[in-house]
């Protein structure tokens, strides 16, 4: 009753639910069962996000518990951290090679609370230590190469593609991204969804 | 999967967020009539129904409050028109007041009330049951658990409220609104929308005195025929879980029985499947009037039956007075929590407990294990966009306030209700809509400090007008700060009596918060632009010094509105930009500031840097900041022939520079 389970998390903004409605279409596309669990409300104002895939016949709660999804996908490298109990013992972590900085962390670096900022090796390799295995994919200079800025999360979706082989079909996945982004962005996001197909590999 | 699939007219299957299959069910039920207040988590209903309103030949508004939406519909419903309204669980006590007597005098045509929990309060000052709306009001209840069921429901909902002359309340909550899954469409015969005549459909709705005790006689029959003719409704069911997989018929040897509604029925399912436990299922749709003899007949034989609901034990003690030979399980017995949402460990924890069968994994050990490696991490707490005229407003206030122990500030519900989280934690009162007002009006009698009320200008037409009407008449002295934005940006930017457009983007007439304040007799009111945060500061020391009752307007646009507008007007972005050879790291940028588009560079002996692709260009920063640093990247190349830079400008800007190295 398990199903295959996704986490996508990233920072509000972000075209995370996009990203959640492209895997739900692409599923429907093949004729598999699809449940998700999204917060909305301050998803606009930067706030932490995250978003509950569930693949498969007979799954039916729209939330994964902790220590079983399959995979946790992240727009965003601290995200990735935030949520990972939510991961299976060896379970794979796809993160954006990306850090954003909360403007918290900001104010209490300025107020000498903490030291420093958290440095992007230092998250990636807390991921690792906990058991999971890292795959990273640069994002935005994959999505610049495509054209377009905003395509993050369809790269995220190429190489989310690759990691679920077998799990949802390539040919649903960009059928899907073609019907959700906006007509005259169809080209370059179709390329930024190969290139993250590519990119997971690597 | 979006809004292209509500309002899809082929048949088919589709990918749908329960919200959306709500508005394409009630669509699909030819709905004519529908109001909102917009509120989490039932929000993307009002959006939705707003664009499929230049589609079809429907009524919409966004209502002032949720008890106006609620009358507008009872009054579409009472020319026999389909009708619908969705409202937030707290929504809900602003409209049920109208709710209370609309169960008194019935509704003639289908009217819908849906009203949308937050178990957890991810979004919501509290964690209210609904479902005692239904019970104490006699109005019967559905509750839905996926998008599937809830478009069954809606659909249901209207047939059930023409059938037995009364509203109908369905009750979803945050888990199941905010669900998407596969959903059927269904034909969508629409009629036109057409004017009928009240001469011929005319009967009295009054409710007082002699006519109220007619209506309450009426009213419990109407609930008894109801009982009765829903006593066996499909909406409730049994099922088998023979400890692997879900079924409608079952052996006879079970001995665990399981009584549950809405999304914790998945949760328990799960939680069953991962104990490999087999077990009896009533899984109840209709929770008000409770199915009892169902639920008598379901217990018989049982061992022991567990009750698993969100929140307050409503189903548990009706089960507790049914049942008398089984033993009854749930929150009354400690083994299920009355606060929070569930999820599939808090089911299998209860369960382990009740039968003895032991966890099969232990999540409490996992999440503390795995919670420890993102200690290092900071926290990522919502705060004010690039760009929100909040951020400024609260700027001046603070600087023209000085120590905010100085003054007592009753804050209010919105964006700015983010003021009471940390780092900046400035709010001394945050309770529901309009609040701030009538706080206020006690505060000032009682504390020595300066009393100063918050309010948006969505709340304000809400329900804190009533509140500025009382300060005024008892000449109370307190200071108003209505933040006027345009919008009900919280929620997603939907406009409001204040806003020149009305619902689906059509023109409206824009309801000025200047002449309402002066029109109650409001004594000092200032109008100030939130993006001028020098003025505005010896402007609120001004309107602080009044005693009695002062009101400062601070407009600005929310600027997720106003530059989506500018935007699609054709406009492009002006970032800011620091000029590292005058800043002096002293950060008046950052604090108490928080703006998503700077951060600091520690490598630059902590000067500020701004995200060029997060700054939107208010230019608030560069105007705090003492030694000049923060500059339009406009001024710095801008000229007649191109008077408007965009971040690709500046950032072939820094190439060059970078080369010219």
């Amino acid at each position: 009753m398990k199903g295959t389970n996704i986490i996508l998390c990233g920072i509000g903004g972000e075209g995370l639910v996009m990203l959640s409605n492209v895997i739900g279409e692409a599923c429907r596309l093949a004729g598999k069962n699809v449940i998700s669990g999204e917060m909305h409300g301050l998803a606009q104002r930067s706030g932490s996000v995250i978003v509950h895939m569930r693949i498969g016949e007979e799954v039916l709660s729209p939330l994964i518990p902790p220590g079983e999804a399959d995979m946790i996908v992240a727009l965003e490298a601290m995200e990735a951290l935030r949520y990972l109990y939510y991961l299976k013992p060896g379970g794979v972590v796809l993160t954006n090679k990306r850090l954003v900085h909360p403007p918290g962390e900001t104010h209490d670096l300025v107020m000498k609370k903490i030291d420093k900022y958290v440095e992007y090796d230092e998250v990636v390799e807390a991921i690792k230590e906990a058991g999971a295995e890292l795959r990273e994919v640069n994002a935005l200079s994959l999505a610049k190469k495509a054209g377009e800025v905003r395509a993050q999360n369809v790269v995220m979706v190429g190489a989310l593609c690759s990691a679920l082989e077998g799990v949802i079909p390539r040919d649903s996945l960009i059928q899907a991204v073609k019907g959700t982004v906006p007509e005259k962005a169809v080209e370059s996001n179709v390329e930024a969804f190969e290139l993250g197909v590519d990119a997971y590999g690597d | 999967m979006s809004f292209k699939d509500v309002i899809d007219e082929e048949e088919r299957e589709a990918y749908m967020l329960c919200n959306e299959a709500i508005v394409r069910a009630a669509l699909e039920a030819d709905v004519q009539l529908v109001s909102f207040y917009p509120g989490a988590p039932q929000t993307e209903i009002l959006d939705n129904f707003e664009r499929a309103s230049n589609k079809y030949d429907l009524r919409i508004e966004v209502a002032a409050n949720e008890k106006v939406a609620l009358e507008t519909v009872a009054g579409g419903a009472m020319l026999g028109k389909r009708s619908l309204t969705s409202m937030k669980s707290v929504g809900t006590n602003v409209a049920s007041d109208a709710l209370y007597t609309l169960a008194y005098t019935g509704l003639d045509g289908g009217c819908l009330c849906l009203i949308a929990d937050d178990p957890h309060a991810h979004s919501s000052q509290s964690e209210q049951d609904g479902r005692w709306f239904g019970l104490t009001a006699y109005l019967p209840m559905l509750e839905p658990s996926t998008p599937r069921e809830a478009m069954e429901m809606v659909k249901k909902g209207f047939e059930l409220s023409e059938e037995f002359g009364t509203m109908v309340l369905i009750r979803t909550t945050t888990r199941v609104n905010h669900q998407s899954g596969i959903v059927p469409l269904g034909p969508m015969d629409r009629t036109p929308f057409e004017k009928v005549s009240w001469k011929d459909m005319k009967r009295p709705y009054t409710s007082v005195g002699e006519l109220a005790r007619k209506g309450k006689k009426e009213m419990l029959e109407r609930m008894e025929n109801i009982r009765e003719k829903m006593a066996d409704s499909s909406l409730n069911r049994i099922e088998y879980f023979d400890g692997k997989k879900l079924m409608d018929e079952g052996g006879s040897e079970e001995e665990l029985g399981v009584i549950t509604a809405g999304v914790a029925h998945s949760y328990t399912v799960e939680a069953l499947s991962r104990l490999e436990l087999s077990a009896k299922i009533l899984k109840l749709g209709v929770i008000n009037p409770l199915p009892e003899e169902v639920i008598k007949k379901f217990c018989e034989g049982l061992d022991k039956v567990v009750v698993v609901e969100e929140l307050s034990p409503y189903i548990e003690d009706v089960v507790r007075r049914l049942v008398k030979d089984v033993d009854v399980y749930g929150k009354r017995t400690g083994h299920l929590s009355e606060a929070l949402e569930y999820d599939i460990p808090a089911v299998i924890l209860g369960l382990s407990e009740i039968t003895g069968v032991e966890e099969p994994f232990d999540y409490k050990e996992h999440c503390r294990k795995m919670k420890k490696y993102a200690e290092i991490l900071p926290q990522r707490l919502p705060v004010f966009c690039a760009g929100c005229p909040h951020r400024a407003t609260f700027w001046a206030l603070r600087r023209a306030v000085g120590d905010p122990d100085k003054v007592f500030f009753a804050n209010d519900i919105g964006c700015y209700s983010m003021m009471c989280l940390p780092p900046i934690q400035w709010s001394d009162t945050l309770l529901c809509m309009g609040a701030s007002m009538g706080v206020a009006a006690g505060v000032q009698y009682a504390a020595e400090e300066k009393t100063i009320a918050v309010i948006g200008d969505s709340t304000l037409f809400h329900a804190g007008l009533p509140g500025v009407v009382n300060l005024v008449h008892n000449e109370d002295d307190v200071t108003i700060f209505v933040l006027d934005n345009a919008v009900t940006a919280m929620t997603g930017q939907q406009s409001h009596p204040g806003n020149p457009k009305k619902a689906g983007g059509r023109e409206g007439k824009k309801v000025d918060i200047r002449p309402v304040l002066e029109g109650i007799g409001v004594e000092k009111i200032y109008d100030i632009s939130s993006y001028e945060v020098k003025d505005n500061v010896d402007t609120i020391k001004e309107a602080l010094a009044h005693q009695g009752v002062s009101a400062v307007i601070s407009h600005g646009e929310c600027a997720l509105y106003h530059f989506r507008n500018y935007r699609h007007a054709g406009g492009e972005l002006v970032p800011y930009f620091i000029d590292l050879n005058k800043c002096e790291s002293v950060h008046a940028c950052v604090l108490n500031f928080m703006c998503p588009a700077i951060s600091v560079m520690p490598e630059e002996d902590g000067k500020a840097r701004i995200h060029q692709d997060i700054c939107v260009g208010c230019g608030v920063c560069s105007k705090l900041c003492p030694k000049g640093a923060i500059k339009s990247t406009a001024t710095m190349y801008g000229g007649d022939d191109k008077p408007v830079l965009t971040v690709e400008d500046y950032e072939k800007y820094q190439e060059k520079k970078e080369a010219e190295k």
